[in-house]
């Protein structure tokens, strides 16, 4: 039996308004090489200055998870040649990063929790990107020096499913504490993943192999499922040492399996030494306040709301997976919703109509508001929770969000008077006596078939417990 | 620091170098020379002093998150590469 160690290395690109080193927008530009200056383009005697935000960002980002935040950090050059980095050395940070170690909790259905340790984060600049044109590469250089805070695991995870969460925890603390975009589409949250495989019980770490930049947690599951296969299947061939060396290869998403891309470097080989035109990093207390300054994150949250608002620990997950789905919850519950129905119908009706429509929760059609506004006419029973359905499908196709006005339209109000509920009862009791005697006489199972009746001749529209209360009052 | 016949292969693969095979106990000889040579500055007492790179004191200067732009500068430079196309710079297709 083998055991699998996964290390992950995540490259966040932090959302400040200009790169790290230089003035330059890191927004989008219509038009290739246009966000670029001297400074980000390598011109001789062009000089970088650090960028204050990008280091309160990671900094704040170290100290969400609890790391030692260093007041003292160097920048480095790493040496490499290749087209998207015209000063053929990358910025970053080796011997002192700005964040050393910390930790984040993963945590299972089952209840159980992991704390994953984080060895580091540091600040670097990202390189630009090339496009493979025929017997020419292009180089656009809007993205060189934009600024990244790359964040490695401990090899502390044993399995692709332990790496998702740890990756989804990651995501949600960046999202946040809205230091980055973290959208793995369009690559400002990029993972690479470290993984060797050694018999259970053995001490010492397999050889290592890194699968590099994946943009999505399907495909992080898919490599690590398919290296693991790899690796073990070499082992039992006898070919381990033949076969599994310290590589980098890539996930091949139209074939789904690793490649082999190149042999991995020694740091050696990047020459790494201290970037002479950057002093070091010193930290003020200013800025470490600033830092600080933490919202609340997911861990807190759930504990919030299954303390204080009595809310089940999976339905607590699911909503503080994602801030965006959170604030919504926050958002609707203000509105004067007891928490549990609200996490009822987001996690369920809104959720599922809008994965239905292809929607994520911040283009939901149906605000939180507008949500607020529905289930209270639940809660105070003028509509069914069937009419309050209706509602929303209503909603997800028309524009109009005058909930009392679709109620009318709908015809969704509820009848919940006791008298006319009762009438309609003793009508339907005084048609089918022969069925009274029988239930009176111990066949309870027409119950329901008298709510059945009582329901389709107010034409769906009696509150259904005011009719059962009813008719239990009644038939006794 | 004892410079052998490992090191000597690492170095050459570092620097893409090859040494001939007759002149490798030469070499050897010459970079323990060198490192010894470098070895002298280890009689200095540096245990009260910090690790540095520089002799300026102080941090790295950091500038506020405001974005500054002069469009011109870029395409200037663009128009001085070797070659470009389409406001790209054009170099000899990369194979990954």
């Amino acid at each position: 039996m083998f055991e699998t160690v996964i290390g992950l290395e995540v490259h966040v690109q932090l959302n400040t308004e200009t790169k790290i080193f230089c003035s330059c927008p890191t927004s989008f530009a219509a038009e290739q090489n246009s966000n670029t200056c001297p400074t980000c383009l390598a011109l001789p005697g062009a000089l970088p200055v650090l960028n204050l935000e990008a280091v309160k960002k990671a900094m704040n980002f170290g100290y969400a998870v609890k790391a030692e935040v260093n007041k003292r950090s160097i920048f480095n050059r790493k040496s490499y040649f290749y087209p998207d980095s015209p000063m053929a050395y990358q910025i970053s940070q080796f011997d002192i990063p700005i964040v050393g170690k910390g930790a984040l909790t993963i945590d299972f259905d089952d209840g159980s929790s992991k704390e994953i340790g984080i060895t580091r984060a540091h600040l670097e600049a990202d390189a630009g990107k090339n496009i493979h044109d025929g017997n020419i590469s292009k180089v656009d250089l809007n993205r060189s020096g934009t600024p990244l805070l790359e964040i490695v695991s401990n090899p502390d995870m044993r399995s692709a499913d332990e790496a998702v969460r740890y990756l989804k925890k990651l995501h949600s603390i960046v999202r946040y504490l809205d230091i980055s975009d973290a959208n793995m589409q369009e690559g400002s949250f990029r993972c690479d993943v470290n993984i060797s495989i050694r018999p259970k019980g053995q001490e010492e770490f397999g050889t290592r192999v890194e699968i590099k930049n994946i943009n999505s947690f399907k495909f992080v599951s898919a490599a690590i499922a398919y290296e693991v296969q790899r690796q073990t299947e070499a082992y039992e061939d006898g070919v381990y040492k033949q076969e599994v060396y310290q590589e980098t290869r890539l996930w091949d998403v139209a074939k789904n399996i690793t490649k082999s891309m190149r042999s991995k470097e020694d740091s050696a080989d990047y020459r790494y030494f201290p970037d002479p035109d950057l002093r070091p990093v010193l930290t003020t207390d200013d800025m470490m306040r600033e830092a600080q300054h933490i919202p609340e994150l997911p861990d807190e949250k759930v504990a919030r709301y299954i303390d204080e608002l009595g809310i089940k620990r999976y339905d607590a997950l699911v909503i503080t997976a994602y801030k965006e789905l959170s604030c919504y919850f926050e958002e609707t519950i203000s509105h004067g919703v007891a928490p549990k129905i609200a996490v009822t119908w987001i996690t369920s009706e809104l959720l599922g109509r809008l994965n239905k429509a292809g929607l994520s929760i911040e283009n939901s059609p149906v605000d939180s508001a507008t949500l607020g506004d529905l289930l209270v006419r639940v809660s105070d029973d003028t509509i069914s929770g069937k009419g309050a359905k209706e509602a929303l499908d209503y909603m997800f196709e028309n524009k109009d969000r005058d909930i009392d006005v679709i109620i009318e339209k709908l015809d969704l109000v509820q009848m919940s008077d006791d008298g006319t509920i009762l009438a309609i009862i003793d009508e339907i009791l005084a048609s089918n006596k022969d069925k009274v005697e029988e239930y009176r006489a111990g066949k309870e199972k027409l119950f329901g078939f008298f709510v059945g009746q009582t329901m389709k001749a107010s034409r769906g529209s009696a509150n259904p417990s005011k009719v059962n209360m009813l008719l239990k009052q009644r038939l006794s | 620091m004892h410079i052998d016949h490992t090191i000597l292969e690492k170095l050459e693969k570092l620097s893409h170098l090859q040494v001939a095979e007759s002149k490798k106990t030469e070499i050897i000889k010459q970079l323990s020379e060198i490192v010894n040579y470098i070895e002298n500055l280890n009689e200095l007492d540096t245990d009260h002093l910090d690790a540095s790179f520089s002799t300026l004191e102080g941090g790295t200067p950091m500038r506020d998150d405001i974005v500054a732009t002069s469009p011109k500068v870029g395409k200037n430079i663009l128009s001085h590469a070797p070659r470009h196309e389409d406001g790209f710079f054009v170099v000899p297709a990369i194979i990954e």
